[in-house]
């Protein structure tokens, strides 16, 4: 009587097979399968992640490409040609003067003087008007980051069911390469900078949602119980005491925010951003190597100038008095 | 005020897989090993009158804070009752409240101190003053008036745009104080409020409390590890351990009738000099170690076994009459006016010319520092005079080394 084979084998998709035969010619079938199942184990299963993922886009542009068009590209515009045409019509010296007084004000007179500059630089090397439009696709990202990420990180820190849904959806966003969802981005918005900016703002987001919640998480429960013992609801609690306390917190996040907006804005070239990022990729194009690195310095320029300002804003910020004790 | 029925709270993931074991009189460490939870608070009861100041004496961990917590219900007790009597809606039971009532009471009727301040470090000082007004609903001038006359009252007027961080400890602890004053809330709960301050300001900010608590008369719920700290402020005085109440009582009753003997430990080492009074310690005029010496002219005399020269004389209604020394009268005065004279303080030779008189409420301290002005037994009378009993140094030294009297 042969036995069957213990239970813990049983998971093994294999085993009815082997059951079937048990007893005929047992042992050369157990081989030839243990043998399949070490030289070639991925021939069991063919997980069609290519096609599925295909129908999935495909599908989301055939049902939301006008919709997009309609109700996402227009106030995205709107915001990123009022943006730019703000920033435009400031004369550059007065621009210069303007950051010179907020690096200032924000960080130190030192990041004043480096922002004068970096932005005389950009201007000397003849890249003014691209910058313009670089910066410009980037207050536009950021704007839209905070206006949907803030909500999004306080829900976050308010429940951890929330928080476990949106930390997979947020690994998936950061993770992707860039590259992979500017396809998706120009079959629902087409090209130009609108579906670079879509692409951006998705790219640039993760940080807000994610040290908003943190920072709101991670305020001294002390407060938190000083301001229940005082009756104060959930709503008072946050805007008087968690939001205020986590604005570092929320800062570091938008710094973050910005560089990667930053970052993103130069590869959206690729789908006809304009800007600085436009420099680079039409100086590689031609293989004129010096426009390229034009833009590239102008990007370095001001970045550096944004993270040194945003920096400074982040200490500024109220909640930071807390460290000081 | 307050009065706290069987409050239980049990940590764990099934708090009321307890309660039966806890009827049972099963220990805390009984109970995690049977069930896996943890008692915080086991039935405790007590009553706060108003206008007192009632602490609660404990090593960390008894649970003292987390019964404080309760009773604002910061913590959800699992099991009891606390009555608070509102002001305008008579008896309420906080346990049985909604979110709304309960935010309400803490905003109109309960605020809390804490141990280590809890203040904003975004907002001013008058800003943090103002935090519980503010969620009141108070207007902003209003509430930035008050709030200075609160940070006066603390003594900390000119600081009120400082931030907190630019404060020294004990000035923290002040705005805290301010903070929980400023709501004109009927009761106030203080955890350990001054327990992470250095013992000089420790013992400035007792003595403002008190000073504080003359004016103001509210009804005030004090934790501490410190039984010096609860003797000093408390009126009453309930010692916890492991969660549970052993003893309550006034500052005097626990000091000299110590129930347990983990209570005992504790007073061992407490300061009895501040805390005993007269009525503890004298020796009550009904013992028999009076001698009467006959009566004359309707006052009747009569002298300590142990003191035969120096005779009392009392009348009828038995009020002291004289004092005297070998047949001859000694002037009798107040203990109070005496002490409150330190210069007059006489040669040794005159200490034995004078009889003192106190009340039954002197304390040991005042008591003692007597001794300078009078070497004769201190007569303790009651409100209208009546002789009670007399103090010489048997009791003196009785009541310091061994805390024991003869209290009721």
């Amino acid at each position: 009587m042969p036995n069957p084979p213990p239970a813990r084998y049983r998971r093994w998709h294999a085993v009815p097979i082997i059951q079937q035969n048990w007893g005929s010619n047992r042992m050369g079938e157990l081989v030839e399968f243990l043998r399949v199942l070490m030289t070639d184990p991925f021939g069991f299963i063919d997980l069609p992640v290519r096609q599925v993922i295909t129908d999935i886009v495909n599908w989301i542009v055939a049902t939301f490409r006008d919709f997009s068009r309609t109700y996402i590209s227009p106030p995205v515009r709107g915001v990123m040609n009022g943006v730019q045409w703000g920033l435009s019509s400031v004369p550059p010296g007065a621009f210069i003067l303007a950051t010179f007084v907020l690096g200032w004000w924000a960080a130190s007179w030192r990041v004043g003087v480096f922002s004068v500059i970096a932005f005389a630089l950009i201007g000397f090397m003849g890249v003014w008007d691209q910058m313009i439009i670089t910066l410009s696709l980037v207050v536009t990202a950021v704007f839209f980051c905070v206006l949907i990420g803030l909500p999004l990180g306080i829900l976050s820190s308010r429940s951890d069911r929330f928080y476990g849904f949106m930390r997979p959806v947020l690994d998936i966003m950061q993770t992707t390469p860039p590259f992979v969802y500017l396809v998706p981005a120009v079959m629902l918005f087409s090209i130009g900078n609108v579906p670079g900016l879509i692409a951006t703002i998705v790219f640039a987001m993760p940080p807000v949602i994610r040290l908003t919640n943190l920072g709101i998480r991670h305020v001294n429960p002390e407060f938190i119980e000083a301001a229940v013992a005082f009756g104060s609801t959930k709503r008072q609690i946050l805007w008087k005491v968690q939001f205020p306390l986590a604005m570092p917190t929320i800062m570091a996040g938008l710094n973050q925010t910005i560089m990667l907006a930053l970052s993103m804005v130069v590869i959206a070239a690729i789908i006809g951003a304009g800007g600085l990022g436009l420099e680079v990729y039409a100086g590689l194009e031609r293989l004129n190597i010096g426009q390229a690195f034009v833009g590239g310095i102008g990007i370095v320029l001001l970045a550096m100038v944004l993270d040194r300002i945003t920096q400074g804003l982040g200490e500024k910020a109220p909640g930071v008095r807390d460290r000081g004790e | 005020m307050i009065r706290a029925e069987n409050v239980t709270k049990i940590f764990g993931s099934d708090p009321e897989s307890a309660i039966p074991l806890l009827e049972e009189n099963k220990t805390k460490d009984e109970i995690r090993e049977l069930t896996g939870q943890t008692v915080g608070v086991n039935k405790a009861s007590f009553d706060i009158q108003q206008g007192e100041v009632f602490a609660i004496m404990g090593l960390s961990g008894c649970g003292k804070s987390t019964l404080i917590r309760c009773i604002n219900r910061i913590i959800d007790p699992t099991a009891g009752h606390i009555f608070f009597k509102h002001p305008e809606r008579g008896e309420v039971d906080i346990t049985q409240l909604d979110e709304e009532a309960l935010r309400t009471l803490r905003k109109q009727n309960m605020s809390m101190v804490f141990q280590h301040f809890a203040l904003l470090p975004h907002r001013t000082v008058l800003s943090n003053v103002g935090y519980g007004m503010e969620i009141q609903g108070r207007g902003r001038r209003d509430r930035q008036k008050a709030a200075q006359r609160v940070l006066d009252m603390v003594g900390l007027g000119p600081w009120g745009s400082s931030y907190p961080s630019e404060l020294s400890g004990g000035m923290q602890q002040r705005v805290g104080l301010a903070r929980g004053l400023a709501t004109d809330a009927e009761v106030l709960l203080m955890d350990e409020p001054f327990s992470a301050l250095d013992p000089l300001i420790k013992v400035d900010m007792q003595q403002e409390l008190t000073r504080i608590q003359r004016e103001l008369h509210r009804t005030i719920l004090f934790i501490t590890h410190d039984l010096d700290e609860a003797m000093r402020i408390g009126d009453h005085i309930a010692i916890m351990e492991d969660g549970k109440i052993v003893q309550i009582g006034s500052p005097e009753q626990i000091l000299v009738n110590p129930r347990t003997e983990y209570v005992a430990k504790f007073v061992e080492h407490a300061d009895p000099t501040g805390v005993i009074t007269a009525s503890t310690i004298a020796l009550p005029l009904d013992s028999d170690k009076f001698v009467s010496g006959g009566e004359r002219d309707g006052i009747s005399y009569l002298h300590r076994q142990d003191l035969p020269n120096v005779r009392y004389g009392m009348d009828r209604e038995g009020r002291l009459h004289d004092v005297q020394l070998d047949g001859q009268d000694v002037p009798v005065r107040r203990l109070e006016e005496v002490l409150e004279d330190e210069s007059a303080r006489p040669a040794s030779s005159e200490r034995t010319g004078l009889a003192l008189t106190c009340g039954e409420d002197a304390v040991l301290r005042h008591i003692l520092r007597s001794r300078l002005h009078s070497t004769l037994p201190v007569v303790v009378t009651n409100g209208d005079g009546r002789i009670r009993g007399l103090i010489d140094d048997p009791e003196l030294i009785n009541g310091i080394l061994e805390k024991r009297g003869h209290i009721p």
